[in-house]
């Protein structure tokens, strides 16, 4: 059985940068649901089974944490330039090597509808399978590969029209 | 834009987390000492003793902690533990007197477990036997499960029990059936018969 300990150890960084691109790139509100999604892990924890995908668990209950929080629209706003600081180091899918153009991405990858969003980061900044990216959207793989390829041909449009 | 404002949102935040954690979560408190098995790691909870290995490393000692658990490592806990494992592999005390936690087991292995610690020392008894004095005459197998997850070896004897024919099927311990052989030769229990059979 894994251990709680040892989850805050190995993804809670991960889970922050993920809340935090969530939420358009602000560090106190990606605390606050960091802080809301080990919450509600702690509470269910017991209902984690052994041997079970405990990242692709975490990831789901951080995702409710954010769309529950953007959906009440407490943390809805246009993405804000010098809210807060892009995370290069935390995004091993971007083949971008110029920084603008990465900042272009991010901005973009922002202004998704949240669902699209979080599968986009899902899939290609935190590198979860379509599987796991199933579970962690609370939906069937199909529907997550939709919502990927959806947010993907959004992205591109955009970028391609500027 | 620079690189320490980024580590210090998620710094902030880890330490929040850590902070929630250490005031949520039950403390483990852990130690080692050097046993004639090898260094040998254990732990207690408020309960009691919940957690002893030997053979492994500290990473795979501190896997098994209580899952919702805080761990500390702490060189001046558990010193009445150590004290009487001390003894016990000198050869000067054969019954542990320390609170044990099994919180994490079921009830039918804490049951089998519980009945475990009552076979005196250089004594044997058959998974059967257990069975049958926990009220579950055909659950042998359940038995051997339940001593086989046994959370705290040495101090709860699983090691004392034995197949029906009396050979030594198996023990979870580090080295498997040779430590428990050593185990039960330094108790004078009547392994070498036991061996043939």
């Amino acid at each position: 059985m894994v251990r709680f300990e040892t989850l805050i150890e190995l993804h809670h960084d991960e889970l922050y940068f993920y809340l935090r691109r969530m939420t358009h790139g602000s560090t106190s509100d990606a605390a606050d649901l960091t802080q809301e999604t080990w919450l509600r892990a702690w509470q269910a924890f017991d209902r984690l089974r052994p041997g079970s995908n405990a990242r692709a668990w975490l990831y789901r209950i951080a995702t409710n944490c954010a769309l529950n929080a953007l959906r009440k629209g407490r943390r809805e706003y246009p993405w804000q330039e010098d809210a807060d600081l892009p995370d290069e180091a935390r995004l091993p899918h971007e083949q971008l090597e110029d920084s603008e153009d990465l900042e272009l991405v991010l901005e973009e990858i922002s202004a998704l509808p949240p669902r699209q969003r979080a599968a986009v980061l899902l899939r290609y900044g935190h590198e979860l399978r379509y599987a796991e990216l199933a579970s962690a959207l609370k939906c069937s793989e199909a529907s997550a590969r939709a919502n990927v390829s959806l947010g993907v041909r959004r992205l591109r449009r955009e970028l391609e029209a500027k | 834009m620079n690189g320490n404002a980024v580590a210090t949102g998620v710094e902030q935040s880890r330490e929040r987390v850590r902070d929630w954690f250490s005031r949520t979560a039950p403390l483990v408190e852990w130690s080692e000492m050097v046993s004639p098995l090898g260094v040998l790691y254990l732990a207690q909870s408020g309960a009691g003793l919940c957690r002893l290995t030997f053979g492994g490393t500290e990473d795979d000692f501190r896997a098994l902690l209580p899952s919702r658990a805080k761990s500390r490592r702490n060189p001046d806990s558990l010193r009445e533990a150590r004290k009487q494992l001390d003894a016990y592999f000198g050869g000067r005390q054969v019954r542990f007197r320390l609170p044990v936690d099994l919180g994490e087991m079921t009830r039918f292995q804490q049951r089998v477990l519980r009945r475990a610690s009552a076979i005196p020392a250089g004594e044997l008894r058959s998974y059967g036997e257990i069975a049958r004095e926990v009220g579950s005459p055909r659950a042998s197998r359940a038995v051997g499960q339940a001593l086989g997850r046994n959370p705290v070896p040495v101090v709860v004897p699983c090691h004392r029990v034995v197949g029906s024919d009396g050979k030594l099927t198996g023990y979870s311990g580090a080295r498997g059936i040779e430590s428990k052989r050593w185990l039960l030769r330094l108790e004078g229990a009547p392994v070498e018969a036991a061996a043939r059979v």
